[in-house]
């Protein structure tokens, strides 16, 4: 067991003690998920507001009704071309245009239109617009009962108007009621959101990475004078793949902790978490020990790392969200463990899993390792005796 | 008494044969050196008895006792020094000796005073915090070969170990060997290079195509081909009075002339040489320089297997 020990702190040494490491497996996954957190946004969904023309009181009621509801925030800005810009750059879902001659067609009895602006297919501008067409629906039958007075008594616009809204017109609310489960719910976080399909990418990459060092033990001859020294080879092929399992599941680590410390996300279920980990590194330390045994240079071991880790981890949804994915694609991804490590993280940290719930993708990912971690210790049994 | 007994090694990858029933022993304390050219099966040979590669057939005996891949009692009596420099790069000298020392089964203050002990043997003790990766080739070597000591074998296998290093550096190797061998210590020593097995080897196998071709010392693998001595004699006035005298003698095979020189093949030089002199003396030459070439393994093994050792 000593033996095993050894080989395997002497890979996780000659890992961290070269610096490039250090920013590859500690800084870039945490600067990676800033960034893709980041670009998830998170933050609450704005309404732009432009409101044209001068002096339109009853557009100004409907900006205020819109600000004082409080469910979303309301931005206020200058024109259409600002609104579009804002939209375009993600910094607000939706925007309303209150034309300069709403006041104006309100008084008069006429139907005005209010565009509501939004990028195509932006889903999450939906409650948005449901919201605000709520509000203004409320303000038509404010108006309406307004306008009806005025055409039927004696009084003016502006006091039937007041009268109007003191009298608290009765109205009809749709309330939403959801069921069933939000893919994104929004208490995850964007980092929460970020973080998993991350640590599946980078944890796969570096540990098919270690390939490199299987082909380099063989082509300098450490693997033959390890071999002639007592110790068996089965302690050998053990202490490479633990080293390659303890340096993969370095990488998850680095990944849980920073973006839980850094970011703040909850990872759930620490068993869960911890054997769903614990299995996807096991599936990298597998397939790094089968790469670095069927390639003959290190300059391929990395390039089959890099195609192989780059491409399982595209195929698998932690590129484009599984959920993007669909007919063919999405079972496609069920081929690669990145899919499996998804379906997992997202049921333990979006819905709150536990480790029953993620049986079957616990299951899967365990028999990923156990063909990999087999294929790859019969392949390095095999390179090392001939 | 034998420490390592080989017989009839075989090994073959598909339909190429590497190894062809090998067969040679070692003396306890001695020095026995596998002389031939890249592809002759020397490796193959090395890395069975170094335990790392399974022989088709054959045995390999260590002290008497069946030596094979998952025997560790026999592998802790052999140090292995691959060819190639079998250490870490971006390891400091004393990390790879500690690593090595602990796959040998040393561990704690053992472990640390071996490693000091052969850090002093190869010379290598003010160094020893630096990385391999900024050592010289020279002393990557010494480094490559300390860690084949590191566990006391009773059998060292060196495979090559002085090649690619510059001559200061080969001297300061093959010395360490050396002193190994007069502690007692077994040798098995690759080289392609005749020199070394020449200063090294109290005796030789040559072995090509997978097959040891002849073996003894150098004495008697010269005496085995039949290969002359030479006497090459730098003649000035009275040359052809000589000429005539030296080719009267019986010792003398063969006589040549080429300008000032004159070539005499013979058996045995050494103890002719008296007699030659007095020869040229007698017959009132110029004598200006006198030179004996005896065949060398190179000699020896052009003649055995039609090539030359380097190719």
């Amino acid at each position: 067991m000593s033996k095993t020990l050894a080989i395997t702190a002497l890979n996780l040494r000659r890992t961290f003690r070269d610096r490039g490491n250090i920013f590859f497996m500690l800084l870039l996954p945490l600067i990676m998920v800033f960034m893709m957190g980041m670009s998830y946004g998170g933050d609450q969904q704005r309404l732009g507001l432009v409101v044209n023309g001068q002096d339109q009181p009853l557009a100004e009621r409907l900006a205020d009704e819109l600000e004082e509801s409080g469910r979303f925030p309301i931005e206020r800005l200058g024109d259409y071309e600002q609104l579009r810009d804002r939209i375009e750059q993600g910094r607000i879902n939706g925007g309303l245009v209150i034309p300069e001659d709403y006041d104006e067609t309100l008084r008069d009895g006429g139907t005005v239109e209010i565009g509501f602006v939004t990028r195509p297919d932006d889903w999450s501008s939906y409650p948005l617009r449901t919201w605000a067409s709520s509000i203004a629906s409320q303000e038509a039958s404010v108006i309406g009962a307004a306008q009806f007075a005025s055409e039927n008594g004696d009084e003016g616009f502006d006091e039937n108007l007041r009268r109007s809204e003191e009298a608290d017109p009765p109205g009809i609310e749709v309330e939403t009621v959801t069921t069933g489960e939000a893919v994104f719910p929004q208490d995850v976080g964007q980092y929460g959101l970020a973080a998993p399909p991350l640590l599946l990418l980078f944890t796969f990459v570096i540990s098919l990475t270690t390939a490199i060092g299987v082909v380099e033990m063989r082509q300098k001859g450490l693997s033959r004078r390890m071999y002639s020294t007592p110790t068996p080879l089965r302690t050998l092929i053990a202490g490479e793949a633990l080293g390659r399992f303890v340096v993969t599941i370095s990488q998850a680590l680095i990944i849980l902790v920073g973006s839980s410390l850094l970011f703040g996300v909850v990872w759930g279920d620490p068993l869960a978490i911890s054997a769903v980990v614990a299995a996807f590194c096991l599936v990298g330390a597998g397939t790094a020990m089968l790469i670095g045994s069927l390639c003959r240079s290190e300059g391929g071991a990395l390039a089959a790392a890099l195609v192989v880790g780059l491409g399982a981890a595209g195929a698998g949804g932690t590129m484009v969200p599984l959920e993007a994915l669909s007919g063919p694609s999405r079972t496609a991804a069920y081929a690669t463990p990145h899919a499996w490590g998804y379906e997992a993280f997202s049921e333990l940290i979006r819905h709150g899993g536990g480790i029953l719930d993620i049986l079957p993708q616990l299951g899967a990912l365990c028999g990923f390792a156990v063909v990999l971690f087999g294929l790859g210790a019969w392949r390095m049994k095999w390179v090392l005796t001939r | 008494m034998a420490l390592l007994e080989v017989e009839k090694l075989s090994k073959s990858y598909g339909s190429n044969t590497a190894v062809a029933e090998v067969g040679f022993h070692i003396d306890k304390g001695e020095t026995y050196g596998l002389l031939g050219p890249n592809g002759a099966g020397k490796s193959t040979t090395i890395s069975i008895i170094a335990g790392v590669l399974k022989a088709d057939s054959g045995s390999v005996r260590i002290d008497g006792q069946e030596h094979g891949v998952s025997n560790a009692a026999t592998k802790g009596q052999i140090g292995f020094v691959p060819q190639e420099l079998a250490l870490y790069p971006d390891l400091n000298a004393w990390d790879n000796l500690m690593f090595f020392a602990r796959l040998y089964g040393l561990s704690g203050a053992k472990a640390r005073s071996r490693c000091g002990e052969i850090l002093e043997i190869i010379d290598l003790t003010d160094r020893a915090k630096e990385n391999v990766s900024t050592f010289s080739g020279g002393m990557s070597r010494r480094l490559n070969i300390g860690v084949g000591m590191l566990n006391r074998p009773r059998l060292l296998i060196l495979d090559e170990p002085a090649v690619g290093v510059d001559a200061q550096s080969r001297n300061a190797i093959l010395e360490s060997i050396q002193r190994q061998a007069a502690d007692g210590v077994s040798v098995l020593y690759t080289t392609h290079y005749m020199e070394e097995a020449e200063r090294l080897c109290d005796r030789v196998g040559i072995i090509d195509s997978g097959r040891i071709q002849a073996e003894g010392t150098q004495r008697e693998l010269i005496s085995q081909v039949g290969e002359d001595d030479t006497i090459v004699l730098s003649l000035g006035g009275g040359k052809d009075r000589a000429v005539r005298a030296l080719k009267e003698l019986s010792e003398v095979r063969e006589v040549s002339v080429e300008g000032s020189e004159v070539r005499l093949l013979l058996k045995d030089a050494r103890s002719v040489i008296a007699r030659i002199l007095e020869v040229v003396t007698a017959s009132e030459a110029v004598l200006r320089s006198v030179e004996v070439q005896e065949p060398d393994l190179e000699a020896v093994f052009l003649h055995l297997t039609g090539k030359a050792l380097r190719e």
